[in-house]
């Protein structure tokens, strides 16, 4: 999930993000939701947005299979199940 | 022997047109996997759909979703994630209109389903009535049986919340 | 279904910002996503408050205590969700009539050998071992067990095969660093015991997490007593999987030298534990294996482990419901 809204939103926005996914960098979430946790998550941040002026980005994979990820540079947040 | 008497609400009247075993397993308690997806769907829809208007209203052993009333009428809403099993959605309705006139109200009732953008009227005829009467006795009778009715496949196992229990 | 955290490492755990929030000694603290987890390991030393477990409460997540030797401590268990009069009932009614207990313990025992003849048999092809007499004296077990006259001999016979089935392990493992000799518990005195003896636990905790999301009570078992024992209904449940989930996943981290000597201390006590290290290698190997899914034959749709799991907890409701007898899950491979 990628991010962009405005400054007395952002917050807010990160806040409902993380209850569902984890914090990867600034305005990047990742994680892995079933169906309907993914729309709780869409619905929950849809609440907070100005629609005419926010935007929320949504990358989704159906299987990790076919996804690959790679950094350049510092690795900021981890989604790591063991802590 | 479990015998305790079950509760007849709008709930079973609709699970009972859909499958009597999730009956049978209603009425001792045993609830459907809360973590289903399609479950969970259904209670997204629920619950951000008509925000505005929605107020659950509790009446005897029925929840009704919200009611709404114009010109001195009242019309109870009921909200669908699906029109796929409209039957038991309407039959369940009525149920709700049964016990309010039983209770000396009359009403009217409306489905809805907010993803499909429509919305069904439903009237209490004296056949939907009829229709009731039998479906509340079968429901006590079958809640009374010592041992469910074995599972049947059909058209809503796929997505039931019962599937892992039936058939797994 | 939910995720599975495990914290490792010491520190506290809080609720905040309507979720949870890791923080520990020297690293950066960390939002954890309630939304999508069930329960969470925890091994290192932790505080937390009230608030938090009141907060688990109301979202349902089971928490799991391991103490220094990662030897489990107990459980947050939440206020039961799922309630139902007639399905306790039916379970309490189900363990007092002697006879129907009987049947559902030994049907319990049967599933637990048959998983072990298919692990042996398994190795058996695989590694060309002549282990014909364990697997023939397994067998004999299993016909034994719906013979036998109570549940203490029952028990009694399940005890012996699971010490014949034992055998079988210094047969396989060649590394004489993965001896397991005899089985010891409490302390375990050699690696394979110390291994055995931990992976266990992750066993039980698992069933007894997938039975929170059913209508049984995990205090009544059918085969393991219930008397002075806080779960029972958990041990039942794992004995079916333990073969198939904790000793093949024994052998594949042995054998493929995931783990190693340097990975367990010893203790003043006498006892060999897994080591911080050799206890995060074996967790994430646990994991992977739990989430690992087959096809279910009758459910066509993929299932892992731990789903798995869930459904035989199902199977046994059913079975105590006079709704369909308990047949158990038995590996086909």
């Amino acid at each position: 999930m990628f991010y962009d809204v405005g400054e007395k939103r952002v917050g807010k926005v990160l806040k409902t993000a993380r209850r569902y996914l984890t914090w990867i960098q600034n305005s990047v979430l990742e994680g892995d939701l079933s169906p309907a946790t993914f729309e709780a998550l869409k619905i929950d941040v849809r609440k907070i947005l100005d629609l005419q002026y926010d935007s929320v980005l949504f990358y989704a994979w159906r299987t990790e299979r076919y996804m690959s990820r790679e950094v350049v540079g510092v690795e900021r947040g981890c989604t790591d199940f063991m802590v | 022997m479990f015998s305790e008497l079950v509760k007849v609400n709008g709930y079973l009247v609709q699970a009972f047109s859909i499958c009597r075993r999730q009956v049978w397993l209603l009425a001792r308690g045993v609830t459907a996997e809360q973590s289903n997806e399609s479950l969970a769907l259904g209670r997204l829809v629920d619950q951000n759909s008509y925000a505005r208007e929605r107020h659950q209203v509790g009446f005897g052993d029925n929840k009704f979703d919200f009611v709404q009333g114009a010109d001195g009428e009242l019309v109870v809403c009921e909200v669908k994630k699906s029109s796929r099993a409209e039957r038991s959605a309407r039959l369940q309705l009525a149920h709700y209109l049964y016990d309010l006139q039983k209770a000396g109200i009359e009403a009217r009732g409306v489905l809805m389903f907010p993803t499909e953008k429509k919305r069904v009227e439903v009237e209490l005829t004296d056949a939907l009535k009829a229709e009731l009467d039998c479906v509340y006795a079968e429901i006590e009778s079958l809640a009374q049986r010592n041992v469910p009715p074995p599972a049947e496949h059909c058209k809503y196992c796929g997505k039931c919340a019962y599937a892992e229990y039936c058939w797994g | 279904m939910g995720k599975t955290l495990y914290l490792l490492s010491s520190g506290s755990l809080k609720r905040k910002d309507n979720t949870l929030f890791v923080e520990r000694v020297g690293e950066k603290p960390r939002f954890l996503p309630v939304e999508t987890t069930d329960e969470i390991m925890v091994m290192g030393e932790l505080d937390l408050n009230k608030s938090l477990l009141e907060f688990l409460t109301q979202k349902q997540i089971i928490l799991h205590f391991f103490n220094y030797h990662g030897y489990y401590a107990g459980t947050y268990y939440p206020r039961e969700h799922m309630n139902s009069g007639a399905v306790i009932l039916a379970q309490a009614a189900h363990y007092t009539d002697e006879a129907r207990r009987h049947k559902l313990a030994s049907t319990l025992i049967v599933g637990a050998i048959e998983n072990m003849r298919k692990v042996v048999a398994y190795y058996q092809r695989r590694a060309s071992l002549d282990v014909e007499d364990i697997l023939s004296d397994l067998e004999r077990f299993e016909a034994m067990a719906p013979q036998s006259g109570s549940v203490p001999a029952l028990m009694g016979i399940e005890g012996n095969a699971r010490n014949r089935y034992y055998q079988f392990f210094d047969r396989l493992v060649q590394d004489e660093a993965f001896k397991m000799v005899e089985r010891t518990r409490r302390p375990p005195s050699n690696r394979m015991n110390a291994l055995i003896s931990f992976l266990n636990s992750m066993c039980y905790i698992l069933a007894l997490s997938q039975i929170y999301r059913t209508h049984l009570d995990p205090r009544i078992g059918f085969l393991h007593e219930t008397n002075f024992r806080r779960f029972s209904l958990n041990l039942d449940l794992a004995e079916i999987f333990k073969p198939i989930l904790v000793d093949r996943l024994i052998f594949s981290l042995v054998n493929r030298r995931e783990i190693q000597e340097k990975h367990f201390e010893k203790e003043t006590g006498g006892g060999i534990y897994l080591n911080d290290r050799g206890r995060e290698i074996v967790l994430r190997a646990w994991e992977t294996r739990v989430n690992e899914t087959i096809e279910h034959p009758r459910l066509k749709r993929n299932v892992s482990y731990r789903g798995l799991m869930r459904m035989e907890a199902y199977k046994i409701q059913k079975h105590i419901l006079d709704d369909t007898p308990y047949d158990p899950f038995v590996s086909r491979w």
